[in-house]
């Protein structure tokens, strides 16, 4: 096992640096480590207005949903075995061609991605936190309980999404009843929280966070923490033990039968005319794919990042900055570059090269699948954010905002990158002008924003002057993928 | 007439050579076989001369088209059929086919997808996605989709891999009234002995050169078949 794994690692690592570089990569966890030390460093700012318990709550219930988000094997697992007729293979397919035991594999993975995952985040986070004693007085034996209450709660968020990814390879009804017993779970959590009345603790569901309770600071380290220990460890062992065990020895992939959707969905389209049939396909492609999920997902991750920083900016550093609607607008116009990117990681396009179809055909496709996908959830995450900050007033100005700089944002992406945004994004030149041309507009849209309260004239004419400058560089970059990408081939 | 007409035709990955100045003319009706060993440049050659790659230098003039300038009206005249099997991964068999033929403009398309299924024996896997199609199922469909807009010609890379004998003998003997019919074929394949069968003249490419170019008898020469003709020609080249 021990050799597994430490293949199984290396194979990980190559993986990942693959994207980019081993340098870029290691500077992932440094880069983790320096924002945990500067979240930590202003921890008596923050700490004045978020108690310490709701803070320790938030991290472990953070924790727990990133130990969900490494376990999902199960769904990737599927991806993993069809891939193995593909370019690339990984050696967790190799027990259907080796005297290998897959739930031997299946273990190792669970165990490579408990050993990855931790040293990428929960490590340099930790050692972040050891690095800020000196400006918060921090104890050490505070964070290292921490660190060992944070880790109950990684490996059971881990255990669950492995035994409910192995569930669903064996069974969708299963899986599905299982899924609604912990919704009902966390959800009557959420609400016993919310209420205020604490009737069913959330450490109950995360032995992690029991640990932690009864730790220092918080507890005296009693027979309270040894009890939320060994319950965090029977959890965590009965979920991985359940899922070593529902792992088949022998992968029997399913085969899809769908109806024939495209012509409809081609009919519906007629309006695009030319476009009509690729935009059908692209859509339908996306359906099936199950894409639209993960889009979901990275769409509203950095959101909810962007929302935690301005937290942090507001509370911990105590910055008088006015985050108004039109600041988010602008904010969520960027973050959907991403959502491009994703619509070319749907399928292999390789055979689009011996079909008469142009490279710039396709891009243009792209470009109006991911208008119908995100403008709408786009404007109603605006709405809901100025609704919830009461913030409405500001609407009539943040939608155009967010309709142009998403526009700018997904036309400067295609521009620079064609149909191959992850490669070429790893390219310095590329990257060089990737970050030029969406930061000084993004920071610029963003400053604009914090002055609107202060001198409304000025920040409403400086941001229609920036928006005017965005359209027209939109229409430049739109006209200019024709000739950039006209003699381009189609696949690696 | 020469329906394929190739001058010094060579194409560089980056400083790498991949086809080094080829000469090549091919007739209407004729049925061209391209050989050579792994990695000799026979893929790069089609798809330099179906509009997918750009030459480095050279000429190529595919059913008059200059495929340098034109490639897209290459692509619109030909039918291809690639290297590796890959239908779209979640379209079905028949809406790919429904796809090719909606991109292709061809008329009539519902029956002639049928017409295509039922040749394949494809209308068990109409409704399946092509991604969880076996490799022999998928390349039915390519070759399907390769033929569906009746072309007058054909480049063809390896179109008999993954197929039992029985779809061997039925894609051969369609292939043969295709050519009977006035259709040209290019075809690059490592089973010569199929090849044998069907071509009416050949090429070899090594290292990106055209070693040997002719009529089937005189490139086998005065050996007992093509295949000892091949090695002889290729090992004698290393």
């Amino acid at each position: 096992m021990t050799f597994l794994l430490r293949l199984m690692l290396r194979e990980e690592f190559r993986m990942h640096t693959s994207y980019t570089s081993p340098h870029m990569f290691l500077a992932f966890p440094a880069l983790v480590g320096v924002l945990s030390f500067a979240t930590a460093a202003t921890a008596n700012n923050f700490l004045g207005v978020t108690p310490l318990r709701d803070v320790l709550f938030l991290v472990h219930v953070s924790v727990f949903l990133y130990g969900v988000s490494v376990g999902a094997f199960g769904f990737l697992g599927r991806q993993y075995q069809e891939r193995a007729t593909g370019y690339r293979n990984y050696l967790v397919t190799q027990p259907s061609i080796l005297p290998m035991s897959f739930k031997r594999t299946f273990l190792g993975m669970y165990l490579r991605d408990a050993v990855f995952y931790l040293a990428l985040i929960l490590v340099p986070m930790t050692i972040g936190l050891l690095a800020s004693i000196p400006l918060n007085g921090f104890r050490v034996t505070s964070i290292l309980f921490l660190f060992g209450a944070a880790l109950l709660s990684f490996l059971a968020g881990m255990s669950l999404s492995f035994f409910m990814s192995t569930l669903y390879v064996r069974s969708a009804p299963a899986f599905a009843a299982v899924a609604a017993v912990v919704a009902v779970l966390f959800g009557a959590v959420g609400l016993s929280r919310s209420s205020g009345m604490s009737t069913i603790p959330a450490a109950a569901l995360l032995p992690g966070l029991g640990v932690q309770y009864a730790v220092p600071p918080l507890g005296s380290l009693g027979l309270e923490a040894v009890w939320f220990t060994l319950a965090g460890a029977g959890l965590i062992l009965v979920l991985l033990g359940g899922a070593v065990a529902l792992v088949s020895d022998q992968y029997e992939p399913k085969s899809v039968h769908a109806k024939d959707d495209l012509p409809s969905i081609e009919r519906r389209l007629s309006r695009f005319r030319s476009y009509g049939t690729l935009l059908a396909k692209e859509l339908l492609d996306l359906k099936r794919s199950g894409t639209p999920v993960k889009m979901f997902f990275s769409f509203v991750t950095p959101l909810i990042f962007l929302s935690f920083t301005v937290w942090f900016v507001r509370n911990g550093l105590n910055l008088p900055i006015g985050f108004n609607t039109v600041f988010y607008a602008a904010m969520v116009g960027f973050f959907g570059i991403s959502l491009y990117n994703w619509l070319n990681n749907v399928d292999n396009m390789d055979y689009m090269s011996t079909l008469p179809l142009s490279v710039p055909q396709v891009i243009r496709v792209k470009l109006l699948a991911y208008l119908f996908l995100t403008l709408g959830i786009s404007a109603a995450f605006v709405i809901a954010i100025s609704w919830m900050n009461g913030d409405t007033r500001l609407l009539w100005l943040a939608l155009p905002v967010m309709v142009v700089t998403s526009l700018y944002s997904v036309v400067m992406t295609a521009y620079l990158t064609g149909l191959r945004t992850n490669s070429f994004l790893f390219d310095p030149g590329v990257l060089l002008a990737f970050s030029a041309m969406s930061m000084l507009p993004d920071v610029g849209l963003a400053v604009l924003s914090f002055t609107i309260d202060a001198s409304p004239a000025f920040a409403i004419g400086g941001i229609a002057l920036a928006l005017g400058a965005l359209a027209l560089g939109t229409l430049i970059l739109y006209q200019g993928i024709d000739r950039k990408w006209s003699r381009a081939a189609f696949g690696e | 007439m020469a329906v394929l007409e190739v001058q010094r035709l060579t194409k560089f990955y980056g400083s790498v050579p991949a086809i080094t100045d080829v000469d090549l003319a091919v007739e209407q009706g004729e049925f061209f076989g391209l050989f050579g060993p792994n990695g000799a440049g026979k893929t790069t050659l089609l798809k330099v001369l179906t509009g997918q790659l750009a030459p480095t230098r050279g000429r190529a003039r595919v059913l008059g088209i200059d495929v340098a300038e034109r490639p897209m009206a290459v692509k619109e005249a030909v039918g291809i059929v690639p290297e590796v099997e890959s239908p779209p991964s979640y379209l079905t068999s028949f809406e790919y086919l429904y796809f090719v033929c909606r991109v292709r403009k061809v008329p009539d398309a519902n029956a002639k997808i049928s017409r295509w299924l039922e040749f394949f024996d494809l209308g068990d896997v109409r409704g399946t996605i092509c991604k969880d199609l076996s490799k022999g199922t998928r390349q039915k469909l390519m070759l399907a989709a390769a033929f569906i807009h009746e072309p007058k010609l054909l480049f063809l890379d390896e179109p008999f891999i993954n197929l039992d004998p029985i779809y061997q003998r039925r894609l051969r003997d369609y292939l043969r009234e295709y050519v009977d019919g006035g259709g040209t074929v290019l075809m690059c394949s490592h089973l010569l002995e199929i090849a044998e069968k069907l071509c009416d003249r050949v090429g070899i490419l090594n290292a990106g050169h055209l070693i040997a170019q002719g009529a089937l008898a005189q490139v086998r020469g005065g050996e007992k078949d093509l295949e000892t003709a091949f090695l002889k020609l290729v090992e004698g080249k290393r």
